[in-house]
């Protein structure tokens, strides 16, 4: 009698155990697909940021921002003055 | 139990396995119907239910300039479609489009397009492609049946105007169809791949299974600098609108390795937002427009006469007339000169001495150091549909074709033409193919054309005096404007008439004005061609075009670092033998 106790609770082991396995593996499939899902969310976020920021640094922007809000100026030619730093 | 009752219990057990009987032939029946005769038809049911295919979209390559600046880039975007259910009313349907409509403003010819197809009840109609995210979310909040949305991709321009007609743009379908993106298309575009989607009974997605791997399109680094091609447009369009002209076009190479670093075009267009009719953005003026160049091909003609031998520094050309009579037609100079030596016809640009030094080239040897030059065929440049110029077989030309050609006249170049070809002076002598794509990222250099191999054209003999009369032509001649005080110059002008087939000659109004030259003179760090088309008064090429080259050329210097040069104005040859009629 305790051998076929032992040998049901043992079988009814085994399959929860089975059971417990196959719904993990669908869990775990669940999730690994949302993570790759949120990885390429990421990627094109970045990528979309990337090229926001190239446009909001493009050079017309940056010229007009100088100009009319920071009032800055144009050098002359006679203001510049180049060093040659190797030399000395 | 009596015999009556055992016989009714017999019948009813008799009857219970009939019926039981019964039931299982149904069974067997509906099992073999299920199983076996319409098993194709439903496992296609049940595969439409459970599993799905769908494309994946390769991503397009990314554009680079040469400091790693993004030029252009695909980013996803949804596109919505209808599909139509033939159980519901058309009315019922139309009353879906018409929500849709209203939300993403389609007009009424689109509309009409989508009924027409739902009454012909297409399985898949598109409503509109690459919709903004704002609007895909107030259509899903409506959750309208049968009305579903496609991930694409949309090319996107970070900075809209620039290099418009250099890079291009793409269809609907992201299929190049002009500029880099064209000719580059094979390499940008990628290949499409397809998932096949297995679905639980809540229809959620639960396993990919990729059928075929996409390729992505692989990146581009162009020889571009997105900086210099900023002051590059930025000078053309002051210069463009200053003058009142039809359009122009700069462009800027570095000498040595024929990477081109800028190449401007003017009117010019944002390629996020195209005009109703997009093929103008399709016309890259510095390749695609023959133009008669004037007084800059004298370059060409001083190269001719200094190679083979037929003219030395110390020859002199009488220009005192101020015209010159060729097979009976008149040549003239804007103004009378008087004497001038050889590098003084250049300098001051008198037709009248070009056309005396023509008299002593030989035609043949004229031709072929034309063709050597490389005019009358493409430069080979990674760009689709560039012109190759027009230039006659010698065979073909009259007794004033070789005067005419001296001067710029009976042949057309194309800007990037006349550049190359004064790249062959500031790289002394040798001539270096114009090339556009730096490198291909993550990928064998043999996807990309390579550009021709470099030429030794004229001696480098040649070339240094070239260099020395074009760097006078700036200091004291016509390319004066384009002076840059602290920096030496070589650039030379030109001034063309245009020919008016309205009227069968040239135009004594309608003139193209240009400037070609490359800085610092001794060591070049980049080449330049300026063209201003039909400028409005003032339309010499010294006046019009020659300020531009000087304007972009001072922000280049700064940019690249590259200090003013101490020149020895005495120690030049112009000083000592030259300015003999100043």
């Amino acid at each position: 009698m305790m051998m076929v106790i032992t040998c049901t609770v043992f079988i009814i082991a085994i399959l929860t155990f089975y059971i417990w396995h196959q719904v993990e593996a669908v869990r775990i499939g669940y999730e690994i697909n949302r993570l790759e899902e949120k990885v390429q969310k990421l990627k094109i976020e970045v990528e979309e940021l990337e090229t926001t920021k190239a446009s909001l640094l493009s050079l017309e922007k940056v010229e007009r921002i100088a100009k009319e809000k920071l009032k800055m100026v144009k050098t002359e030619d006679n203001q510049k003055v180049y060093e040659d730093f190797k030399q000395k | 139990m009596s015999i009556i009752n055992q016989r009714k219990a017999h019948r009813r057990i008799s009857m219970m396995a009939f019926l039981f009987m019964l039931w299982l032939i149904f069974l067997i029946i509906r099992l073999l119907q299920l199983q076996v005769i319409e098993h194709p038809s439903l496992k296609t049911k049940v595969t439409q239910h459970n599993q799905n295919k769908k494309d994946i979209i390769p991503k397009r390559g990314t554009i680079y300039d040469r400091t790693g600046i993004i030029l252009a880039r695909s980013l996803p975007f949804r596109s919505v479609f209808y599909t139509p259910n033939e159980d519901e009313s058309l009315e019922s349907q139309l009353e879906k489009i018409q929500t849709v409509k209203s939300i993403l403003n389609l007009s009424e010819r689109e509309f009409q397009r989508i009924k027409k197809r739902v009454e012909k009840n297409v399985s898949f109609i598109w409503i509109r492609r690459k919709i903004p995210p704002e609007k895909e979310e107030m259509i899903k909040k409506l959750s309208l049946d049968g009305i579903y949305f496609l991930e694409e991709n949309k090319r996107y321009y970070p900075h809209g105007k620039r290099a418009a007609h250099l890079l291009g743009r793409v269809d609907i379908d992201e299929v190049g169809a002009s500029g880099i993106e064209y000719s580059c298309n094979s390499v940008l575009a990628g290949i499409k791949g397809e998932h096949l989607i297995m679905k639980d009974a809540k229809k959620r997605e639960y396993e990919f299974e990729t059928l075929k791997e996409p390729k992505d399109g692989k990146d581009l680094v162009l020889t571009i600098d997105e900086t210099i091609q900023f002051y590059a447009e930025k000078e053309l369009e002051k210069a463009v609108r200053e003058s009142g002209a039809k359009w122009g076009t700069v462009i800027i190479t570095h000498p040595s390795s024929g990477e081109i670093l800028a190449m401007a075009n003017f009117p010019n267009y944002d390629l996020n937002n195209l005009p109703r009719s997009p093929t103008v953005v399709d016309r890259n003026n510095a390749i695609h427009h023959n133009f008669e160049p004037g007084s800059t091909f004298k370059v060409v003609t001083a190269s001719v006469a200094l190679e083979t031998n037929k003219v030395t520094l110390a020859d002199s050309f009488d220009c005192s007339q101020g015209y010159i009579s060729v097979a009976g037609k008149l040549i003239r100079d804007h103004q009378r000169y008087g004497i001038l030596s050889f590098p003084e016809i250049i300098i001051h640009s008198s037709n009248v001495g070009t056309v005396q030094l023509s008299h002593n080239l030989d035609r043949d040897s004229f031709y072929k150091t034309i063709k050597k030059f490389g005019f009358g065929k493409k430069t080979g440049i990674n760009l689709p549909a560039e012109e190759k110029g027009i230039f006659r077989q010698v065979e073909d030309w009259s007794r004033i074709s070789p005067a005419s050609l001296s001067i710029g006249y009976e042949i057309s170049v194309t800007a990037l033409q006349m550049l190359q070809a004064v790249n062959i002076i500031a790289n002394d002598g040798v001539l270096v193919p114009p090339r556009i794509v730096r490198r291909v990222l993550n990928a064998s250099s043999k996807s990309i054309r390579n550009p021709l191999p470099s030429l030794r054209i004229i001696s480098r003999e040649t070339a240094s005096i070239l260099t020395s009369i074009l760097r006078e032509v700036v200091q004291g001649g016509t390319g004066s404007p384009a002076q840059i005080p602290g920096y030496r110059i070589a650039g030379k002008t030109g001034t063309a008439q245009i020919f008016d087939s309205s009227i069968g000659s040239y135009s004594s109004e309608a003139h193209i004005a240009s400037f070609v030259g490359f800085v610092p003179a001794d060591n070049p760090a980049f080449s330049m061609i300026v063209v201003i088309d039909e400028p409005v008064g003032s339309y010499y090429g010294g006046e019009v075009a020659g300020p531009v080259f000087r304007e972009i050329s001072k922000q280049v210097l700064q940019y690249l670092k590259i200090p003013g040069q101490k020149i020895p104005r005495k120690n030049t040859i112009v000083e000592n033998r030259w300015r003999l009629s100043d």
